[in-house]
């Protein structure tokens, strides 16, 4: 049974969490497009006055693992906002994924990361919940 | 530029007034900003008193300042666009004062997002831009409060999402008395424009 619904999870994730979409899109021009410009090459309109202008994905994106992305755009970094606690954890995951794919723009991949938005994907799943670990909803928190 | 600048941008003709051309991903997107998309307006507006929390948590009151020049930007953290240049000019700003004028000026960021801004989340924000506290603090509040310092500067706030507010993009100096003398309107702030106006209002015979 729990297998089943491994899988069955794994594949819902794969089904919805990989491959760009819209909804990244518009995340990705709501909260970066200005700094980083239309293909993540850190050319935005704002992006030459900025202290330090922002890197292109290209050259930055594929050294850095997903947490170190994910802790990024969570936390900030100089003149980076830090977008926890304003997007939920699900959108952060979005951007990450579409920072993913605009580095990869016209580079051949790489055969491990072909899976890699499944990985995040996969990692985003609340396991707990989905295998039945978690204890519901607290009724005493307030 | 897709939030706080929108209003802003009202402001400087020669940018609101420039085409939109489609982006990749097919939404319109404003011509590139310039430099020069800054509108400085000499104004004469007493800056009443109010009192917010500042980014330790403890209570700040406007008052204190009285006999200062206080350069007063607004923003919020989470801005993806004009906010980080307004920080990053003040500190530019801050960062060329001498140790004589460093204690007549005093900086002050006002939130227009306090759902997010918390006293904790603007001190990390600050923190990135490596500010000096000495004579710099960020302050939040109960937005009933925050509403009635933001238009008493004339500034115009509006939530569009969780983490994501239009807002004029402005940058006062407030002087010795606390009367708003100077107002930059735009996109770019410059350094060197806000220094030499502060260095004027230093040399009156106020400046303690």
């Amino acid at each position: 049974m729990i297998v089943i619904r491994v899988l069955g999870a794994i594949a819902f994730a794969a089904l919805i969490g990989c491959g760009r979409n819209p909804r990244m899109d518009a995340l990705y021009v709501q909260r970066c497009i200005s700094c980083h410009g239309p293909n993540g090459r850190g050319d935005g309109l704002v992006a030459a006055s900025l202290p330090v202008r922002p890197p292109d994905f290209r050259q930055t994106v594929e050294t850095k693992s997903n947490g170190q992305i994910r802790r990024i755009i969570a936390e900030g970094r100089g003149t980076m906002p830090a977008f926890d606690p304003a997007l939920k954890q699900s959108e952060i995951t979005d951007l990450l994924q579409m920072v993913r794919f605009l580095s990869r723009e016209g580079r051949d991949l790489q055969w491990w990361e072909r899976f890699d938005t499944l990985v995040v994907a996969h990692c985003s799943v609340p396991w707990d919940a989905v295998l039945g670990y978690d204890d519901g909803p607290e009724e005493t928190k307030r | 530029m897709k939030s706080s600048g929108r209003i802003a941008l009202a402001l400087v003709t020669a940018v609101s007034s420039a085409p939109l051309t489609p982006n990749a991903f097919g939404h319109p997107e404003p011509a590139p900003v310039s430099k020069t998309a800054i509108q400085r307006a000499v104004t004469k507006k007493e800056i009443k008193d109010f009192d917010l929390i500042d980014q330790t948590g403890n209570r700040f009151e406007f008052r204190r300042l009285s006999g200062k020049i206080v350069v007063v930007g607004f923003g919020y953290t989470t801005c993806p666009d004009v906010c980080p240049l307004i920080t990053a000019a003040m500190r530019s700003v801050q960062e060329q004062l001498t140790p004589a004028e460093l204690p007549a000026v005093y900086f002050l960021t006002i939130t227009t997002d306090p759902e997010i801004d918390s006293s904790s989340v603007l001190q990390s924000y600050a923190k990135r831009y490596k500010v000096d506290f000495s004579n710099w603090s960020f302050v939040t509040g109960a937005e009933p409060a925050l509403r009635s310092v933001w238009q008493n500067f004339g500034v115009r706030v509006q939530r569009k999402a969780r983490g994501l507010i239009d807002h004029t993009a402005l940058v006062a100096i407030v002087d010795q008395n606390s009367i708003m003398r100077i107002a930059y309107y735009g996109t770019a702030p410059q350094p060197q424009m806000i220094g030499q106006d502060l260095r004027r209002f230093l040399k009156t015979k106020n400046a303690r």
